[in-house]
């Protein structure tokens, strides 16, 4: 547990230190201002505001978002040789990784928390009529696909000291687990579909969360990404004792 | 203070390290020497806990590396070839997080009393990317030293700094024997008589030699001495006149001078300078030559081959 504070701890400061990180949560909060602007100027006096839609918009941003904010957890570590001491330190190599993943979902979860000031805003004109328990779910659903898409992220950022390569391959793979929700739709046979979709990420979003439905299903299938993609990550951790 | 027994390890079908064994005291400085690829590098991260044996044991302050290795590692303090940094931190954060990371719960006085020692003291608020090659050797040192462990191991500390710098990491080291028991490696023999209180010599993963630095140097020097010779205007027959110097097995020719090598183990610096200077040359410099590394294991290793 000492072990995961420390890390967690020294990337959360790396991430206030670097101003890479500032970029990535300036376009972040630019994006769901944009998205949230739009609804708002779509929907005020005519239909009531979508309380889901930055959560449905970062559906698809955290494809890239994710390999944004994770490409330099592993990756640096591994080029600049801190991975080694790291390693010969007393702390485990879980706790190594899950550090990193805690500290790389906390600066996700703030970011999404000061979105909630776009439902403030909502709550705010009497005509929008809020539902704010559509709203919580909505929530509660993207930031649990968040925490998939980074544990995702920190999975290829560990395979590589490029940091590019590990955003490029993280990207591609998310795009992929977004699209196949589109393969899913394509499809004819109505058991194949379902079954695509089940494996995508949006297949456990975009039907249920964002209506407002919290389903356990769903959060298990994101809680279950996070385990696996953990313990991958852990194993290659590990791996670098007998590659050397 | 550390045994390692019978210790191999293999990558793939690379043998890279073949049983080698050998001992540390507690307080000494042990030198592990050898080229480019003879193991060092592979012990050492195997005495870190780093990486696993394929077969043999390390115990480290009684400590096994496998069996007990959170223990053991706690006791050690490594420093990387290449020390790892992280750039955005400053100097006391980098090194108040490794004493931290070592176990250490309330490290402040201690991480100052290191940056003193290493004298980055002044340098503490500074970014750490910011710091000059020699002062980040430094903070390796530091954050090797910071937690106080009774053995700190060094991988090549002196590689790629200025000559200033390689006095002051030597002085450094040697200045450690008091409290730690020290591996150092190094690929330079002199170094590791300067520092070193015994040496282990490594070649192909076995040990090919293993003892005092000056005592291993005259064994493996077999008696015979090099010395350097430059002669003012480099007279067109010098080369006969320093062959028949008593004494000189044979001269070749190395820049502006000469190197002469002896034929025993007799100081034959007094008969170059009287001959020369009878035959009226002006002698400008004449200095021993260190025998490198690479000289010595051309003779361990040719004898190997043999």
């Amino acid at each position: 547990m000492r072990g995961i504070t420390l890390i967690f701890r020294r990337e959360v400061g790396q991430y206030f230190a670097s101003p890479i990180a500032y970029l990535i949560a300036f376009a972040f909060l630019l994006m769901t201002a944009l998205v949230f602007n739009n609804d708002l100027t779509v929907s005020i006096g005519v239909k009531p505001a979508d309380p889901a839609v930055i959560p449905t918009f970062l559906s698809f941003g955290m494809v890239f978002f994710a390999p944004l904010l994770t490409m330099r957890m592993l990756a640096e570590e591994t080029r600049e040789g801190t991975l080694e001491l790291l390693l010969t330190a007393p702390v485990r190599e879980g706790d190594i990784v899950i550090g990193k993943f805690f500290s790389a979902w906390f600066f996700y979860s703030l970011l999404l928390f000061i979105t909630l000031i776009y439902q403030m805003i909502l709550l705010s004109i009497p005509s929008t009529s809020l539902d704010l328990g559509h709203m919580f779910a909505a929530y509660i659903g993207i930031w649990l696909y968040g925490g998939a898409t980074i544990a995702v992220g920190l999975m290829f950022s560990s395979t590589t000291e490029n940091q590019i390569i590990a955003a490029f391959l993280s990207m591609s793979t998310l795009l992929i687990m977004w699209l196949g929700d589109l393969a899913g739709d394509i499809v004819s046979t109505v058991e194949l579909a379902n079954f695509i979709r089940k494996l995508t990420l949006q297949g456990h979003f975009a039907s249920s969360f964002a209506f407002g439905l919290v389903r356990v299903e769903d959060a298990a299938f994101f809680a279950g990404i996070i385990t696996v993609m953990l313990f991958v990550t852990i194993r290659i951790v590990e791996s670098h004792r007998w590659r050397g | 203070m550390i045994k390692v027994s019978n210790l191999s390890k293999r990558y793939g079908t690379f043998l890279a390290l073949d049983r080698i064994s050998f001992s540390v005291k507690k307080g000494e400085i042990l030198g592990l020497l050898g080229p480019n690829g003879a193991g060092k590098t592979t012990t050492m991260r195997i005495l870190t806990g780093f990486m696993p044996p394929t077969d043999g044991s390390v115990s480290i302050a009684d400590f096994d590396i496998q069996k007990d290795s959170m223990s053991a590692r706690e006791q050690v303090g490594y420093m990387p070839e290449r020390v790892p940094i992280y750039p955005d931190m400053t100097v006391i954060g980098y090194v108040t997080f490794w004493a931290k990371m070592r176990g250490m719960n309330k490290p402040k006085a201690r991480v100052e009393a290191v940056l003193e020692r290493v004298q980055l003291i002044d340098r503490r608020n500074s970014l750490v990317r910011n710091l000059s090659k020699g002062m980040r050797q430094r903070l390796g040192l530091a954050q090797a030293l910071v937690h106080d462990p009774q053995v700190v191991i060094l991988d090549e500390p002196t590689i790629g700094i200025d000559p200033q710098q390689v006095i002051e990491v030597r002085d450094s080291v040697r200045e450690l024997a008091n409290d730690h028991t020290v591996i150092f490696s190094t690929h330079i023999l002199s170094e590791a008589e300067q520092v070193c209180d015994r040496v282990v010599i490594l070649n192909h993963g076995q040990i090919v030699a293993e003892g005092e630095p000056e005592k291993l140097r005259r064994r493996l020097q077999k008696g015979t001495q090099s010395i350097y010779v430059e002669i003012a205007n480099k007279p067109k027959h010098i080369k006969n006149v320093l062959q028949s110097i008593p004494g000189v097995q044979s001269v070749t020719e190395h820049g502006l001078g000469y190197n002469l090598r002896a034929k025993d183990n007799t100081d034959i610096r007094l008969n170059i300078a009287k001959h020369l200077g009878n035959a009226g040359h002006t002698v400008l410099e004449l200095r021993p030559l260190a025998m490198t590394l690479e000289d010595i294991f051309l003779d361990v290793v040719g004898q190997d081959d043999q």
